[in-house]
């Protein structure tokens, strides 16, 4: 059922320009026109709008603002990011069921995305607002099988990178706090969660987690986020296709991640650095105590450079900063 | 030339022998100790165009007295905790990465591992992260965890041991 529907929707996104007739996707499909009518019903449901023209055909014109399988596979151009879209509508964690998947094998490129997460998690388990249909919440599975574990880590920065790249295309002027959350202005727009499976020379899986918040008014935040959250809609004063959001971001970081694999961290670098958020500006440094620091800029690993007070230089890997 | 180990080795050797003087040549230096009644006595080598004597080996030289107690003493502390630790374990558990490690998935959480706890290949040991990406490593071996080398917090080297495993 599911997969014929997923052919269907290709069918026609393929034919976007033009009508293609009953007939035609029945041979395509293999089914009969019957079970196309009924497919193209449900379709409706979920908030497509096709034309039907007599003697013509179907042409889909609209996909649906809200997520589903369908609406985030068309006009997916990605090669293998999202090959397999895992869509729930309500869920724990994208995060934890990306984790069950992996370990079942699940391939790379592998999504899971839903509408609504009761227990979305950041870093060290911290709450992430996930309301239903307000924002994208996927974990992606990936298997890099070329990359040795200790240079996995720039992967953090190669997704913060190409959100930040398919942000500006919706137009979204976003920076990078390092390493890898997504700011406009003092206000945090996306977070990403990164995730290792690793023996000490080979990368078992990596589940990319993105939280982006896309249509949230103030009032849709949790109090306890709402003075650091924003929204595309806030940044914007527009709401977003979050299809749409989702299909860039697949492009872009599918087209990031090769480069990086290709050619390593530089041109990423280099990309990153456009985006910097607070570069030679000074920050408080959490380790035993606390201490003023000014951020010089990133190692060609990825890593931080700061001056602290007596002007000599750190390389910080991991560290709490109060930005 | 010889290392400051291979002389400590000497002094032991002879001091445990008959041998009385004894005198070695290469490279245009000379090690020579005597023995005078239970002491050994180490000279350092003559000054040539080589690379100048380890500090360790002179002090030994500057204090001749202690020469034949402290060696064997230290001596015997290793071979103690050499032997107590081959057999404490048999594998430990490295960090495949640069970063920090996290004894607990959260600071609330309690710790994945202590020392007693058993554990199989696949069990998550501890977390190691660096920049924001968090490695759950795993044990990669049936047995029971026997010495924690790390910290909470504190920041480890690639292919730094930070568990020790007794195997099953």
């Amino acid at each position: 059922m599911e997969d014929k529907r997923k052919q269907l929707i290709e069918l026609l996104f393929s034919n976007k320009e033009d009508y293609i007739s009953g007939q035609e996707l029945s041979n395509r499909l293999n089914i009969s026109r019957s079970a196309i009518w009924k497919h193209m019903n449900e379709l409706k449901n979920v908030g497509y709008e096709m034309e039907a023209v007599t003697n013509k055909g179907y042409r889909i014109i609209k996909v649906p603002n809200t997520i589903s399988e369908q609406a985030l596979r068309w006009g997916l151009d990605t090669n293998w990011f999202g090959n397999l879209i895992n869509y729930k509508p309500t869920v724990g964690s994208t995060q934890t069921i990306a984790h069950e998947l992996a370990r079942e094998g699940a391939s790379h490129g592998t999504v899971v995305i839903a509408n609504e997460q009761t227990m979305g998690r950041g870093r060290l388990k911290r709450y992430w607002d996930s309301t239903f249909g307000l924002g994208l919440w996927f974990s992606t599975i990936l298997r890099p099988s070329s990359l040795e574990p200790k240079n996995a880590t720039q992967i953090t920065l190669v997704a913060a990178v190409a959100i930040a790249r398919a942000l500006v295309k919706h137009e979204v002027d976003v920076k990078i706090k390092w390493p890898n959350d997504i700011f406009v202005g003092d206000l945090k727009l996306a977070g990403i969660l990164t995730e290792m499976q690793a023996e000490q020379h080979l990368v078992d899986y990596i589940i990319l987690g993105i939280g982006l918040n896309g249509n949230q008014g103030i009032n849709d935040f949790h109090p306890s986020v709402q003075e650091k959250a924003t929204s595309i809609y806030q940044v914007t004063g527009e709401q977003v296709n979050l299809n749409h959001i989702f299909q860039t971001i697949s492009k872009e970081f599918e087209q990031m991640y090769e480069l990086f694999l290709e050619k390593g961290f530089g041109p990423i670098k280099l990309i990153w650095e456009n985006y910097a958020y607070k570069m030679d500006e000074w920050i408080t440094i959490k380790t035993n105590e606390l201490w003023e620091a000014k951020l010089l800029s990133i190692q060609n690993d990825g890593a931080l450079r700061v001056k602290d007070e007596q002007g000599t230089e750190h390389t910080l890997y991991s560290a709490e900063i109060l930005w | 030339m010889l290392k400051v180990q291979e002389i400590r080795e000497l002094i032991k050797l002879i001091d445990d022998s008959s041998i009385s003087e004894f005198t070695y040549e290469a490279d245009g230096a000379t090690v020579s100790m005597k023995k005078q009644g239970e002491q050994v006595v180490q000279t350092a080598p003559k000054p040539t165009e080589q690379p100048v004597t380890p500090q360790p080996v002179e002090q030994e030289q500057s204090v001749p007295e202690k020469v034949t107690t402290e060696p064997s003493a230290k001596e015997e502390e290793e071979n103690q905790s050499n032997a107590s630790m081959s057999t404490d374990y048999d594998t430990e558990i490295t960090s495949p990465m640069v970063g920090t490690f996290y004894e607990a998935p959260t600071p609330e959480d309690p710790a994945y591992i202590q020392v007693g706890d058993q554990v199989k290949s696949q069990s998550v040991v501890c977390i190691v992260e660096a920049m924001k990406l968090f490695n759950e490593i795993e044990a990669e071996v049936d047995g029971e965890i026997v010495e924690i080398l790390v910290q909470n917090g504190e920041l480890v080297e690639y292919g730094q041991p930070l568990f020790r495993v007794k195997n099953k």
